[in-house]
């Protein structure tokens, strides 16, 4: 090809090469773009496993009546390529036909509230509250945060959730 | 609209002068197919840190977790096999484009003319590239991975006086363990991928220095193209096609990815293609002869070609008139794929080497095609809320700090409770020196968990020691039980059950031989409980039978809890007691047993 044959021809040809080099690139870069933020976003906008935050307390029969009774129980947070357990307590508390579950997490500042001989108490700084826990004292804003229960063939099982501290009314940490 | 963005751009950036120079690099001889593989390997590498850029996003670094990390990304992550893949094949193309453009390279003498420091510098980045392969060929962390990362160092032992210090740096100690791992993730991620970037800036400055070589004839001197737009557009023509294979390979051939390592297992390991002929070469060498193939041999290679642009300096680029040239280039082609071919062969004709091979991988494709389970991190059982049974009345000092301090979770006689082991023999078992319990007793050089023991530092030194010996004494539970026998009293009765806490529904107390002090009704009882057996605090019958808790100690105590170093210290109110006061309760404690 001499230089003088088309000068129109050939800057139409580089224009046009040119422009299926830029369209190779960006596909490419598109590819790896969506591939990459898919990848990215993965876990951020997974639903949250519904029947995964019930744990298993016990069978309702072995635990005893009209005492406060201590139970221990393994939280897990799944994220990602592990599930981080952790141990947590609770305060179940059961009579004739009603059945409470209380988190043992201060609802001031979260030390692990004990039983005490009318009801419970903190041992941090002395908040109390009544065998139902209803609070009547100490520097605690709230009664003890309940938890939801349910009972599925005799075994207890709740639903167990961190609540916001410090403050008067119980909201879920989400 | 975008005119004008390029426009404002322009004339702040000079955008327009560096796309110009980048674009208008002049090529003699014109745009060839031949010149498309130091473009499609700068692409390659782009691809390759991208992809490896976002993998780091869910890889931990540690050999506990690497492995689950990896098989997350694999199987569970949205686009994660993609780009596991892209990086996985992509490790190979890079090496065979490499192979390619050394080729192309060598063939065409471009390193004459002025190059030798180009030349040298590609060398360099080959070898970096080597190391990057080996470096994160280990970092999934599987029984390939272990395996063959352990047989390589190995490798670098038979060099005779740097090569053991050598591989220990490389390993992170004597062993293929999770420092190994950190280090060759920093190695892959940061080091080498710096060291790398420094010499493609290098290289492709020199490059753009002397010009492109061009052909190795003179017959199309007088043509001259700009390298935009024919060989830019060749260039990602291969690129594409290149990329489009790996994206192909990826969708249809997961990246391997097999069953965590397990050191103990007699796992066969083979390295990477790109390993192998070497590895095949070290097997016909023993001893100190493994030198010829592992250094020597390299070695000679390595010496050739860096020094060949200073030594071959003649005009002739033309391959058909540099027999020489050619002829080591296909002995070392022949010779790498012979190799290759041979170490296969050689595993395929042994029986047993291919029984094995064959199992491995059948394990690898069943572990690949499982689904995810994430690791189980912490405790999946809840430890039952411990009860504790009271302390027996002993006489035996011994007995008495065990009794007091470890009973409750090794178990009264030592065979191991709810919440420790078993301590019977402890010593002679694990060969555990008195010093050694000594220290752990106290504490130090030990991290408190909740799984762990808690540190004990209310005994004192001798207390301590004298446990430690009596540890190493112990030999069976006997020792304990029959002072337990001869010394403890009847068992005491069980509280009124409106005091039982279910809490601790074991605690078995006497009742209080007196009444409590109204002191202790007043200001104790409320986290002690009414009998002193324990509710928000901790039981205090037997109290004065614990270590540094005699009735002296006790009214210390009273005045400032904080004065024994307790972990949770009672509140500091108790000065407001009068002394009389304080030693009735004292007194009164002291009788609860």
């Amino acid at each position: 090809m001499s230089e003088s044959s088309s000068s129109l021809n050939s800057s139409e040809r580089r224009s046009f090469l040119g422009k299926l080099t830029g369209m190779i690139a960006a596909a490419i870069a598109a590819f790896l773009g969506v591939v990459a933020g898919r990848f990215t976003l993965s876990p951020a906008f997974q639903k949250p496993d519904e029947e995964g935050s019930w744990q298993i307390v016990g069978p309702v029969e072995e635990i005893p009546e009209h005492v406060p009774t201590k139970q221990s129980i393994v939280v897990s947070q799944p994220a990602g390529w592990g599930r981080f357990n952790s141990q947590q307590l609770l305060w179940v508390v059961r009579d004739d036909s009603n059945l409470k579950v209380f988190s043992a997490t201060c609802p001031h500042l979260g030390c692990t509230v004990n039983v005490a001989a009318s009801g419970f108490v903190c041992p941090c700084h002395g908040s109390a509250w009544d065998a139902n826990g209803q609070r009547v004292g100490g520097p605690a804003l709230r009664g003890l945060d309940t938890l939801n229960t349910r009972i599925e063939d005799g075994i207890l099982k709740v639903e167990y959730q961190h609540f916001k501290q410090g403050i008067a009314t119980k909201e879920v940490v989400s | 609209m975008w005119k004008k963005l390029y426009l404002w751009l322009d004339e702040r950036t000079g955008i327009e002068t560096l796309i110009r120079k980048l674009n208008d690099e002049p090529i003699r001889g014109g745009a060839r197919w031949a010149y498309v593989f130091g473009s499609t390997l700068l692409g390659l590498l782009a691809v390759q840190t991208f992809t490896g850029i976002f993998l780091t996003l869910y890889y931990a670094p540690t050999s506990d977790h690497a492995h689950s990390s990896v098989t997350y990304i694999q199987k569970a992550v949205a686009g994660g096999s993609i780009l596991r893949g892209l990086h996985y094949y992509g490790a190979s193309a890079i090496l065979i484009l490499v192979a390619l453009h050394f080729i192309q390279t060598y063939l065409y003498g471009a390193y004459k003319g002025k190059r030798e420091l180009q030349w040298n510098s590609g060398l360099v980045m080959f070898f970096l590239l080597l190391g990057f392969v080996f470096t994160g060929y280990l970092l999934p962390w599987t029984q390939e991975a272990y395996f063959g990362t352990k047989v390589g160092t190995s490798v670098l032992s038979e060099i005779p006086g740097i090569g053991p210090p050598l591989r220990r740096i490389i390993l992170g100690g004597n062993e293929t363990t999770t420092l190994t791992l950190s280090r060759f993730f920093t190695f892959h991620v940061w080091g080498l991928a710096v060291l790398f970037i420094f010499f493609i800036i290098f290289h492709l400055a020199l490059f753009r220095r002397r010009g492109p070589a061009g052909p190795y004839h003179r017959h199309d001197d007088s043509r001259i193209e700009s390298f935009y737009p024919r060989q830019a557009f060749r260039d990602a023509v291969v690129f594409l096609a290149v990329f489009v294979l790996l994206v192909i390979l990826a969708y249809k051939i997961p990246a391997e990815l097999g069953p965590q390592a397990d050191p103990t297992s007699d796992y066969l390991a083979r390295p990477p293609w790109y390993f192998l002929p070497l590895f095949e070469l070290l097997k016909y060498f023993s001893g100190k002869l493994t030198l010829i193939p592992a250094v020597v041999l390299p070695g000679l290679i390595l010496l050739v070609l860096v020094v060949l642009p200073f030594w071959d300096k003649k005009e002739e680029r033309h391959p058909a008139y540099r027999p020489v040239a050619v002829l080591f280039l296909l002995l070392g082609i022949f010779g790498f794929s012979g190799l290759l071919g041979l170490s296969k062969y050689q595993d395929w004709s042994n029986r047993d080497f291919r029984a094995k091979i064959e199992k491995q991988r059948q394990d690898e494709k069943v572990f690949l095609a499982a689904s995810f389970q994430p690791e189980e991190i912490g405790r999946t059982i809840a430890i039952p809320v411990p009860t504790l049974p009271a302390a027996p009345n002993v006489r035996d000092p011994i007995l008495k700090i065990y009794f007091a301090n470890c009973a409750n979770c090794h178990g009264r006689d030592a065979t191991g409770g709810q919440l420790g082991p078993s301590l019977i023999r402890l010593a002679s078992t694990h060969h555990l020196s008195r010093d050694f319990l000594v220290r752990y007793i106290g504490g130090h050089s030990r991290d408190t968990s909740a799984d762990m023991m808690p540190r004990f530092t209310q005994l004192s030194l001798e207390q301590r020691q004298d446990l430690a010996q009596w540890l190493m004494r112990l030999k069976s539970p006997e020792q304990l039980k029959e002072h337990e026998k001869t010394t403890s009293t009847s068992k005491p009765s069980a509280p009124p059950a409106k005091h039982r806490t279910v809490q601790k529904p074991e605690v078995e107390v006497t009742p209080a031989p007196t009444e409590p002090p109204p002191a202790f009704r007043q200001t104790c009882a409320f986290c002690h409980g009414n009998d002193a057996a324990g509710n928000i605090g901790p039981s205090l019958v037997g109290i004065t039978d614990k270590p540094d808790r005699t009735p002296a100690d006790l009214l210390k105590i009273l005045e400032d809890s904080r004065s024994y170093g307790l972990k949770d210290p009672m509140p500091a109110g108790f000065p407001k007691l009068t002394d009389e006061e304080k030693k009735a309760i004292v007194d009164w404690l002291s009788k609860l047993k």
